[in-house]
């Protein structure tokens, strides 16, 4: 490759865009390159981003929480469960990514645009309200995480919170994505923190592949789990955030093929980064600790396999709140704007954009804020962010797949029949868990607990 | 991406010239068969009782 960047002459633009980022007349910087190959992972790398940030920042504070639970319950019997989900996030984000592709536009303004207001206000609402409910558990996590280290929350939570003001505020997108891609990076070490404490290859192989029932068989409790699991692996915000982060790119037809490998890639990540986070919840299991919450199994797993892991499994913890904070506050940001017709694009500098910058900073803030009160209803603010999520979520799939199918709208990007039999499976199946989540937490008697 | 005499440029989608892309306020509302209509009209009246259900079980909560 040489190392050369190409100004091309002529870049006057035709059409407006739905970020409100004007680049008419602009010069357009390109990298000149010799070969195919490198041609194609150039491009790749700057396609690359927001596949790999949904996919990773998914395993939040509360996916760390769920899958370490699941391994501490039920030790590596679950993990053919994780595994079957990688092809359901991939087909879900995949329907985003041409839809966002297709439109250059978010998904709140696509249901707005094409199903009217009442659909467009429900789901508006719906999503701020479990985005900012789950910004809460995020912040709660990390003041968790904190106090098992000694750090006092009182100064760590508030720091945390201006570092992800700060992330956006640049007036890049690019210097966001690199950071957050850092990010996730990290999110590597659970394979060292698997490897470090995990049963033999042999046994995870065998629990990932061949499905497996736990001692006591299907109770309950494991229904719930299961429903948890799937729960957290496929959240709303995703469908929204993954769509307004390619328009925000502005990601062009010709890069979808790479905006594919990349959410497939985001996908492999993160089912494979649960899987670690479930492996350690199984050796704390099988070290005879019982499972309260993340931090006391880094805790626990802490007095047997020394300090330095106790504290680089709460690191992590920290690391997977910040990137579910940063996806969840943006898609909000970006949903409101698009909806209201304001500037919002992190291309934008404040002065620009400062509907789109203050709300995002307004989230962010108000959630540090309440979890810093002094006995807030935190357990009540969990509920809530289960049952609103298993309501809002499969609608939110039923209009994708309403908008995949639009031919007026994708044209040849529309689903193709398979994909429309796989899909209104998983909306199906989505359908059924999350009716039955949602009848466990507001009326907890309708099922015995074992 | 071009190709100028062997050599490919490539173009980060930031730096390039903005895409034409679907008008989608143009095109208005999604026209809709009565079945999917009537769907969505089911799935309205599901997620009113499912939220009426979540802010009943609040407020016995919160008693």
């Amino acid at each position: 490759m040489t190392n050369k960047t190409l100004i091309m002459p002529t870049a006057v633009s035709t059409a407006g865009s739905a970020a409100g980022v004007e680049t008419e007349a602009a010069p357009v910087h390109g990298r000149v390159v010799k070969s195919k190959i490198t041609r194609d992972l150039l491009t790749f790398l700057m396609v690359f981003g927001p596949g790999l940030i949904v996919m990773v920042a998914d395993n939040d504070a509360g996916a760390v929480s769920t899958y370490s639970q699941a391994g501490a319950q039920y030790g590596t019997h679950l993990l053919w469960v994780v595994l079957l989900l990688l092809p359901v996030c991939y087909f879900i984000q995949e329907m985003v990514v041409r839809l966002g592709i297709a439109t250059g536009k978010g998904h709140a303004a696509m249901i707005y645009q094409r199903f009217g207001k009442w659909w467009g206000l429900f789901s508006l609402v719906d999503l701020q309200l479990v985005n900012f409910l789950t910004l809460v558990t995020e912040f709660a996590a990390i003041n968790l995480a904190l106090s098992k280290m000694g750090v006092d929350p009182r100064y760590g939570v508030p720091l945390a919170a201006a570092g992800l003001i700060m992330l956006v505020l640049s007036g890049s997108y690019r210097r966001w994505e690199r950071i957050v891609v850092f990010l996730c990076m990290l999110d590597f070490a659970w394979f060292a923190i698997a490897f470090r404490l995990g049963p033999p290859l042999g046994q995870i192989v065998k629990h990932a592949l061949l499905p497996s029932m736990p001692a006591g068989g299907i109770t309950p409790d494991l229904m719930f789990l299961v429903i948890a699991i799937v729960g957290t692996t496929i959240a709303p915000w995703q469908l929204f955030f993954q769509q307004s982060c390619i328009a925000d790119k502005r990601l062009r037809f010709a890069d979808l093929r790479w905006a594919r490998l990349d959410t497939f890639l985001g996908a492999c990540v993160t089912i494979t980064a649960a899987v670690c986070m479930m492996i350690a919840g199984a050796a704390s299991h099988a070290h005879g600790f019982r499972f309260t919450d993340p931090a006391q199994m880094a805790a626990d797993i802490g007095t047997f396999a020394g300090t330095a892991m106790r504290d680089l499994i709460l690191l992590m913890m920290i690391n997977a709140a910040v990137l579910g904070t940063t996806a969840i506050s943006l898609s909000s940001a970006w949903a409101y704007g698009e909806v209201r017709g304001w500037p919002h694009s992190l291309q934008l500098p404040w002065r620009e954009a400062r509907g789109f910058y203050a709300l995002y900073l307004m989230s962010v803030a108000a959630a540090a804020g309440i979890v810093l009160i002094p006995r807030a209803p935190l357990q009540l603010i969990i509920l809530g962010v289960q049952v609103l999520a298993g309501v809002i979520l499969p609608s939110a799939i039923v209009f994708l797949q309403l908008l995949l199918n639009d031919k007026e709208l994708l044209g040849e990007y529309a689903n193709k029949p398979w994909n429309n039999w796989v899909n209104w499976t998983i909306i199906a199946v989505l359908f059924i868990l999350s009716l039955i989540l949602a009848a466990q937490v507001t009326a907890p008697n309708l099922f015995p607990s074992t | 991406m071009t190709t100028r005499n062997d050599r490919y440029v490539v173009v980060h989608p930031l730096d390039d010239v903005l895409e034409t892309k679907v008008d989608t306020e143009a095109l208005g509302p999604m026209p809709m068969t009565r079945s999917v209509r009537y769907s969505l009209l089911s799935l309205r009246a599901y997620l009113i009782l499912m939220v009426l259900l979540v802010v009943y079980h609040v407020v016995m909560l919160a008693r």
